[in-house]
């Protein structure tokens, strides 16, 4: 029965892929009324069952009842029909269309012979876009909006539908800041007051204290149990789904204490999309840039690799002055840059995860000019995958059927392996569990005491305190200011990088 | 050269093109048993020789996200300048062919500058310059065929070493080191990496636009040459030659396996894909099939490739479920 859907139940959801078995005799249910996050690491199982839940996979065995009636969906819209959203991480908006038409797509409010009634479009959107306390234009295009706004307007869309009464976030918060998680959490609770059935997917675990009001805990594909957050500490339930415990992990690392000269100095960048950067780079520093999603952090660094085209300024590396054209000749002075959206600027998805190291050395190591060097591939291959313990069985693996956390290895893999100077680390490890997460942290300080300078660009502020030697924060495409790390706090610098001055 | 063939095998999934393309020879040749003689096997190699050029060019564009329309446009180009430059200029052979192919190289070079720098559509780019030169090939002798009356440039297309005809040997020839180039170099290597994933490739250091502009040079070269050879075995440049003969270069490539979304992709398959494409024409008109039915025959043989490849597919995954549900 749509709109008032009140128990949500699994019975025994088992899900297998090619070589995974990805979900293990899952049986737990959801209620109306109440916010159940799910917990676990990527890969533990939690997305899949998202998935299976909105149709998009069918179980390999159990299923899944809605108030007490069995349902198999066969596809998302069949789900969406029975009144279940999943908000992905991935956003799934149209950008070429308007912010109202993507809320509205596929209901459009109609006049006589069909034609858009516009001014009813206009109207609707707008009062949805009231409640969410958002400032957007009803008919602004979806492609002008920052991610943060487009995935609100996906949420939004699944609001809108009347008959929703299962609703499904799937990490929601990842590119948020925080004035804009308050106002999602202002609309989760709304949604929960109405009687919805709230799923919330995170990693974060001050989320969870502040949104949830039970936990669903997954590993390796199984459900662990059902914690109330104020019953259970954050100790045990990161101890449930991961079985160790990561407290201190920042304070356990070793970092760089030789810090050196300046190598990089960067005066009055400006490109399209950011205006007067001004900043310098030590030797075996890292670097970090803070700031809200938008405000020019992946901007400054493009301008600096020659990936945006750079329209004003210089660059000094180690006093000499360069000029980067494009990614390949800062590559060939030694600054090299992990992006940002692993998915569509990182992996080399039709190549295997040999291919997807070597590329960026094949040419350097070339026999007759062009010919690639099978040997000298396969040794600077295995090394990388040695070196940063990418799982996989073999190099021939294709890098898609490697998990998140693995195929950012294999990317920051390919980058070593050219022997670079500068890192620069775009958001290194969105998406991944906090079990990597602590490997890539021990990696990133391993790289400083090397001597490689390192910028590291991210939205989790405890992992920009905790990294970092000295932060800079931006803001609308300036520097709002500079802060030591044994002056960097959360408040420091989300006030340097939200009021104004 | 034998560290490079040495450990040659047919790969796994190209196992059942051979077979299709055994099937069409045993198939035929038990309806016309002349079907398998060296004579028609050398005709058979003949024909393919030009469809074969393009689709050496056309291999490299797919895989790496691009097309070229305008392949018949400049063969028909290629093979009427070459006419003019010989018979009206009398200019000697060599340097004909020099100049033909040269230009070709230009024309790779303007596809290229459409795609790269005003960021057209390669489907809409090459359509301009199959346009434009179509419309040059009429120009250029006032729409009539030109005579080519040079023995040395006719001998091209007609002289046979070995009993092979030089177009013969040259395809072969040319699917050997464009075959290899594509496998073993770094070039060749770039062009799947930036097919899979343009923006990723610029991050990754490459630049795609400098291996857009090599794939159309190439292919722009070789659609020269096909003209060259084609107007050589005809004694004329004909303006009105090839329509439509990138649509066979394509379908070809497509039977051999490549992807049209780009990234993948052999020339072992696109060999494949134009002998089973030539010796299917071919054993049609042997056997007598009307001539219009040849075109609803070879648009099934595609959708049956294509099928059997999507089952296989399909198939291939199911098995790697199964394997890993027995496995954990």
């Amino acid at each position: 029965m749509p709109g008032n859907a009140n128990v949500l139940q699994f019975k025994q959801i088992t899900k297998y892929f090619p070589g995974v078995k990805a979900l293990d005799n899952i049986s737990f249910r959801a209620k109306a009324g109440e916010v159940l996050a799910f917990l676990g690491e990527n890969g533990a199982g939690k997305s899949t069952l998202l998935k299976i839940l909105n149709g998009d996979y069918r179980p390999t065995g159990g299923e899944y009842l809605i108030n007490g009636e069995q349902r198999k969906f066969r596809n998302p819209k069949e789900a969406i029909d029975a009144g279940v959203s999943v908000i992905y991480q991935e956003r799934q908006v149209l950008m070429n269309l308007s912010v109202a038409e993507n809320i509205f797509s596929g209901r459009l409010p109609s006049k006589m012979l069909g034609f858009v009634d516009k001014a009813a479009l206009y109207e609707q959107t707008r009062s949805i876009i009231q409640e969410f306390n958002l400032d957007i234009d009803p008919f602004a295009l979806v492609k002008d909006l920052s991610i943060a706004y487009q995935q609100m307007v996906e949420i939004m869309k699944a609001y809108s539908r009347e008959q929703l009464s299962i609703i499904a976030f799937d990490e929601p918060t990842a590119s948020l800041c925080e004035s804009e998680i308050e106002s999602l959490f202002g609309i989760i609770r709304k949604l929960r007051d109405e009687g919805k059935i709230i799923i919330y997917v995170t990693h974060r675990m001050k989320e969870i204290q502040s949104i949830a009001d039970k936990v669903a805990i997954f590993k390796d594909g199984m459900y662990v149990g059902t914690v109330i957050p104020g019953e259970v500490s954050e100790k045990e339930m990161i101890n449930m789904m991961i079985g160790r415990d990561l407290g201190d992990i920042f304070n356990e690392l070793e970092r760089n204490e030789e810090i050196g000269d300046t190598v990089l100095s960067v005066e009055q960048l400006t490109t399209d999309y950011v205006k007067d950067i001004s900043f310098s780079l030590r030797k075996g520093e890292i670097l970090g840039f803070s700031g809200l999603v938008g405000a020019g952090r992946t901007e400054i660094v493009r301008g600096l690799i020659g990936a945006d085209v750079m329209k004003g300024g210089q660059v000094l590396l180690e006093g000499r002055r360069i000029r980067c054209r494009s990614p390949k000749e800062a590559m060939e002075q030694g600054i090299v840059l992990v992006p940002e959206d692993r998915k569509t600027q990182g992996i080399l998805p039709n190549l295997d995860v040999g291919g997807n190291i070597s590329v960026a050395t094949l040419k350097k190591y070339a026999l007759f000019g062009d010919l690639v060097n099978s040997e000298k591939e396969s040794e600077v291959v295995e090394k990388g995958i040695r070196d940063f313990k990418v799982k996989t069985p073999s190099r021939y693996k294709k890098i898609l059927e490697l998990s998140g956390g693995n195929q950012q290895k294999t990317i920051i893999a390919r980058w070593m392996s050219t022997d670079p100077a500068i890192l620069i680390l775009d958001e290194p490890t969105k998406g991944i569990d906090i079990g990597a997460k602590a490997e890539f942290y021990k990696m990133i300080c391993d790289f400083a005491k090397k001597g490689i300078s390192v910028i590291l660009i991210s939205s989790e502020l405890p992992e920009i305190i905790g990294l970092s030697d000295r932060i800079i924060v931006l803001k609308s495409g300036k520097i709002a200011g500079e802060v030591l790390r044994e002056d960097a706090s959360e408040e420091v610098l989300l006030s340097l990088a939200m009021l104004d001055t | 050269m034998r560290e490079l063939l040495g450990n040659f095998k047919i790969p796994g999934d190209k196992i059942v093109l051979t077979l299709a393309l055994v099937l069409i020879f045993v198939f035929f040749s038990m309806l016309n048993i002349n079907f398998i003689s060296t004579t028609n096997i050398i005709n058979i190699l003949l024909a393919a020789s030009l469809t074969g050029l393009v689709a050496i060019g056309m291999t490299y564009l797919i895989i790496g996200g691009h097309i070229d329309l305008s392949a018949g446009a400049i063969v028909a180009f290629s093979g009427v300048l070459a006419g003019i430059l010989s018979t009206n200029f009398a200019m000697p052979f060599p340097l004909v062919l020099v100049i033909i192919l040269l230009t070709g190289a230009g024309v790779g070079v303007f596809n290229t500058i459409m795609v790269t720098k005003i960021e057209l559509n390669p489907f809409i780019a090459t359509l301009v310059t199959q346009s434009i030169f179509r419309g040059f090939a009429y120009i250029l002798n006032d729409g009539r065929a030109i005579p080519i009356r040079d023995s040395a440039f006719t001998g091209f297309g007609t002289t046979r070493w070995w009993g092979i005809p030089i177009p013969v040997i040259l395809l072969v020839a040319l699917f050997i080191i464009f075959g290899v180039v594509l496998a073993k170099t770094t070039f060749g290597r770039n062009v799947y990496v930036v097919g899979g994933n343009k923006e990723a490739a610029r991050l990754a250091g490459l630049n795609p636009n400098r291996i857009a502009l090599k794939n159309y040079v190439i292919t722009g070269v070789l659609c020269a040459l096909g003209g060259v050879i084609l107007a050589a075995r005809m004694g004329s440049g004909q303006p009105a030659a090839s329509m439509g003969l990138e649509f066979d270069a394509i379908t070809a490539v497509i039977l051999g396996g490549v992807s049209f979304a780009g990234g993948v992709g052999s020339m072992f398959g696109t060999v494949l894909g134009v002998l089973i494409l030539q010796s299917f024409n071919t054993g049609l008109i042997m056997v007598n099939v009307p001539t219009f039915w040849q075109f609803v025959a070879r648009g099934v043989l595609l959708l049956l490739a294509l099928s059997f490849d999507f089952i296989r597919k399909k198939a291939r995954e199911k098995k790697v479920l199964e394997d890993s549900m027995k496995k954990v």
